[in-house]
């Protein structure tokens, strides 16, 4: 393998892997409560703001990852409780209200840090060899972290007892409810999870990004598409998903410009929307 | 507003004595002279917000009337205001040829979203988040190729230097020009929203599969309000390029998109002016006051949350009490005989052939065959899960079948789209009863009336909404309820509902009518007024009627002929007397027969 091959091959699985990681927050919340959240992205806004504000502070940038998990949570639990939970039977109105929220929220973060762009050092810097390339250490790093996580929560659902009841409450709520299971509850903490990857999210990308109030969009929007494509309820749809849209993007990016890979992203959701709406691996209905 | 799309000379004394024409007039006169109240700084202001408010009528007429939900509509004014620029700029020379490009220039971006609406539409059926993702992808996909297509559109910083429209670029005669616009696009609308168009675009807000299932084309009616909202989007987007001398990328794309949608919900999107009243107050002072005010546009998603959460009516809700005060004194309506519905005198009737059916690996129909050839009541009974409900949206073409087919006069029903298949003379009752619940009861009676006896054009015919039929006629003596006009059918009672809904089947006079348990949850008296009705209207009209039922004295009093399902195929067929004595039927019924 070439010296030049490794780092793009490299480059595309950060940027997969981290979408992946950013989605599966969306995944959560979309694919268990059926919530269309499109104030997800300024969650993951949220999130990188709380790094910028450790790194201006000068405290250590782990701090971040409670300050934006713990902000993230207040927010998804009071989003949860006063805005979603009247809506659940209306879905269409969900959308809406989440969207009013997404404003709501880059509205104020540009009314405290104002429009600018922020950048942020890297908290783990200097380069890495891999297969001969040079390779900055902190993506590699992330890759092992969004991979770690995305395995540590498919178990978590899988096998612990939170996981067992939330998905009875997917699976059939009155049920779930008849059985004693606190189904408000564990929507809540669906709800929750959810939000608070993409707190994880945001601080885990913010270094590698300007920061800024309008970033959020691009994350709904790239992490929808990534269901889109991939298609709701498993974990080989996330990755499929994370796959096309993440890799169509570091593929078209490189080969022209990064305006050139974003339209090419937009095309192919566009046309996923309109053609294949369940996506690759849509669970059978 | 009415007021204006009827020039007659005649007619104008008359309407000054309607009180809503008085009020528009009114409005528009207004309208016509606040350049000398307010100054050429703040009319300049204003005209720029009318252009808006125009672009926000369009999203209220897909929002608030229609019921889905565009969250990119920044497109088609975008492209309308590029398209302009180039006109403007590209014909200085011989502004003559203006007169022929701007019209152009607004009609592409209606053009464009009739395309988009039918495509999407058509092969997505439904409405929700998804079509809203894909307006909203669509507006930002324009944003980058107006910033990127550098040779076209001037890049970021946009086109420049657009001259004025000739002859009106002063500061008065745009804010004219863009006002003019304004009242016209509200009129339009208007005129539509009365049209028998407008009341299936909020039929389908209501219930979409009920107006599909009265044979009106859902997915086209959908993409028909979209290209309305796309062409007066355009409308305000080409007058913005000449008023405002730049058109930049920023006006395809999110920010726009999403403003269009708050004022929308702020101003009251079912109201006609409640998009605009939206632009108008709540663009405006935040053009005033964002620079002045940090938390300003914190209080602006504030107060668009409370609205879409507790008050989905907004600004134009609090004037509801005095829109209903001038409701009333209207003048009586002359109705008009509906004319015979045009069907096909083919005779055959509906006969299915081994149909099979299934969904995944449930088998829902199995080796189905059934035969309705001649006039008459026939019953179709069975137990739960018996796939009695399920012939009937296979017959409608919303269950398809993997094998065999459905024939009706020779007709393959497997071709055709639910409301094709209504068209050809079958008319349907669900088994919870479904009208639409937001419309008077005229209205509900109107869009049965109209099923399958219209054509697209006759859908811009307001005359048709005063629509009769003998069959109305007797249904309004055995039904009184039935002339209470201008009672929401939500405020019916169960059993009214069932009625409503029953009267409305029988108004579109099909030649096979499938009633899916039309005496569901109705007291005994009801239940033989139903009874009544069904078999009046099979004796009159000579329809085939089936009837799905569970009670079976109702199948007795009924039925010439009773079809046994189970198990999705079927079991036996004869009278009354002679499925009961059958050992098969006895045998699926023990313990379960009523």
């Amino acid at each position: 393998m070439d010296a030049l091959l490794i780092p793009q091959i490299l480059n595309a699985l950060y940027g997969i892997s981290t979408l992946a990681l950013v989605a599966l927050g969306l995944a959560v919340i979309l694919g268990l409560l059926g919530v269309l959240n499109l104030a997800y992205g300024e969650m993951v806004m949220v999130g990188a703001y709380c790094a910028y504000v450790v790194q201006a502070q000068g405290w250590p940038y782990l701090t971040a990852v409670p300050l934006a998990v713990g902000v993230c949570a207040v927010l998804g639990f009071a989003v949860e409780r006063w805005l979603v939970r009247p809506l659940y039977a209306r879905p269409f109105d969900t959308l809406v209200v989440t969207w009013g929220l997404s404003l709501l929220i880059r509205k104020t973060v540009e009314a405290i840090f104002g429009t600018g762009f922020k950048s942020l050092t890297e908290p783990v810097s200097g380069t890495m060899q891999v297969l001969g390339a040079t390779y900055p250490r902190y993506r590699l790093l992330l890759i092992a972290i969004s991979v770690a996580v995305l395995i540590a929560l498919i178990v978590w659902y899988g096998r612990s007892r939170t996981g067992t009841r939330i998905r009875a409450m997917v699976g059939n709520p009155d049920l779930a409810r008849a059985l004693g299971v606190p189904v408000n509850r564990y929507a809540a903490v669906t709800f929750v999870v959810g939000t608070c990857l993409a707190g994880l999210g945001g601080v885990m990308i913010a270094p590698l990004l300007p920061v800024q109030p309008f970033m959020g969009l691009d994350y709904i929007l790239q992490s929808f598409f990534v269901l889109v494509v991939g298609g709701l309820g498993s974990v080989a749809g996330l990755l499929a998903g994370a796959l096309v849209v993440g890799g169509v993007n570091s593929v078209v990016s490189a080969i022209w410009d990064n305006s050139a890979g974003y339209v090419t992203v937009l095309t192919v959701a566009i046309l996923f929307l309109w053609l294949r709406p369940r996506g690759l691996y849509a669970r059978a209905q | 507003m009415r007021a204006l799309s009827d020039g007659a000379r005649g007619r104008v004394g008359k309407l000054l004595e309607s009180s809503s024409a008085r009020l528009s007039i009114g409005g528009v006169l207004v309208l016509l002279s606040l350049p000398f109240l307010l100054g050429d700084f703040w009319s300049y202001q204003l005209a720029l917000y009318y252009l808006y408010a125009i672009a926000a009528l369009g999203v209220g007429l897909c929002w608030g009337r229609t019921g889905f939900l565009p969250l990119g509509q920044a497109l088609y004014f975008g492209l309308g205001a590029y398209l302009s620029g180039w006109a403007l700029l590209s014909n200085s020379e011989n502004p003559w040829w203006l007169l022929l490009w701007l019209p152009l220039a607004v009609l592409v971006p209606g053009v464009l979203a009739l395309v988009i609406g039918l495509l999407v539409f058509r092969r997505r059926g439904e409405s929700g988040p998804y079509f809203s993702m894909i307006t909203l992808a669509l507006s930002l996909l324009a944003y980058q190729l107006a910033n990127n297509w550098e040779s076209v559109t001037g890049g970021f910083n946009g086109l420049k230097g657009i001259p004025g429209l000739p002859g009106l670029d002063g500061y008065t005669e745009s804010y004219y020009v863009a006002a003019i616009a304004l009242i016209a696009a509200v009129a339009v609308l208007a005129w539509l929203r009365q049209a028998p168009v407008g009341v299936l675009w909020s039929a389908l807000a209501n219930n979409e599969r009920r107006a599909m299932l009265f044979g009106f084309d859902t997915n086209g009616l959908k993409a028909s309000a979209y290209a309305v909202s796309g062409l007066i989007a355009g409308l305000g987007g080409v007058l913005y390029a000449p008023q405002q001398g730049l058109v930049t990328p920023q006006l395809c794309g999110f920010v726009l998109s999403a403003d269009l949608v708050i004022w929308t919900a702020v101003g009251g999107r079912a109201a006609l002016l409640g998009p605009a009243i939206g632009a108008l107050l709540i663009g405006s002072l935040t053009s005033e006051l964002r620079m002045r005010f940090e938390w300003w546009e914190m209080l602006i998603a504030l107060i668009f949350i409370a609205v879409v959460l507790l008050f989905p009516q907004g600004i134009a809700g609090l004037f509801a009490p005095l829109r209903r005060r001038f409701a009333r004194n209207q003048q009586p309506v002359v109705e008009e005989t509906a004319p015979p519905r045009p069907l096909r005198r083919a005779l055959g009737g509906l006969i299915i052939q081994n149909v099979r059916s299934a969904v995944g690996n449930v088998v829902i129909l199995d080796q189905l065959s059934l035969t309705f050839d001649r006039p008459g009541i026939f019953c179709v009974i069975g137990p739960n899960g018996a796939g009695k409900t399920s012939t009937f949206n296979m017959i409608t073409g919303e269950l398809p079948a993997q094998f065999g087919q459905a024939l009706f006069n020779g007709e393959r029903l497997s071709r055709l789209l639910p409301h094709q298949v209504i068209r050809l003379g079958i008319g349907r009752k669900f088994q919870i009863p479904s009208v639409f619940a937001e419309l008077s009861i005229a209205d509900n009676l109107a869009i049965a009336l109209w099923s399958g006896r219209v054509s697209r054009i006759d859908l811009l015919k307001p005359r048709l909404r005063h629509w009769t039929s003998a069959v109305l006629q007797s249904l309004r003596e055995r039904y009184p309820f039935l002339l209470d006009d201008q009672r929401q059918a939500a405020q019916l009672s169960h059993g009214e509902r069932q009625l409503l809904e029953l009267s409305m089947a029988l108004l579109s006079e099909p030649q096979l009518l499938l009633l899916d348990e039309p005496c569901a949850g109705l007291s005994p008296a009801e239940t033989a007024a139903v009874t009544a009705v069904i078999r009046w209207a099979s004796e009159r009209q000579r329809a085939t009627i089936v009837v799905i039922e569970h009670d079976m004295a109702l199948v007795k009093e009924l039925a010439e002929t009773v079809y046994v399902l189970h198990n999705g195929a079927l079991l036996a067929q004869g009278t009354v007397a002679q499925v009961q004595a059958d050992p098969a039927v006895r045998a699926v019924y023990v313990g379960a027969q009523k």
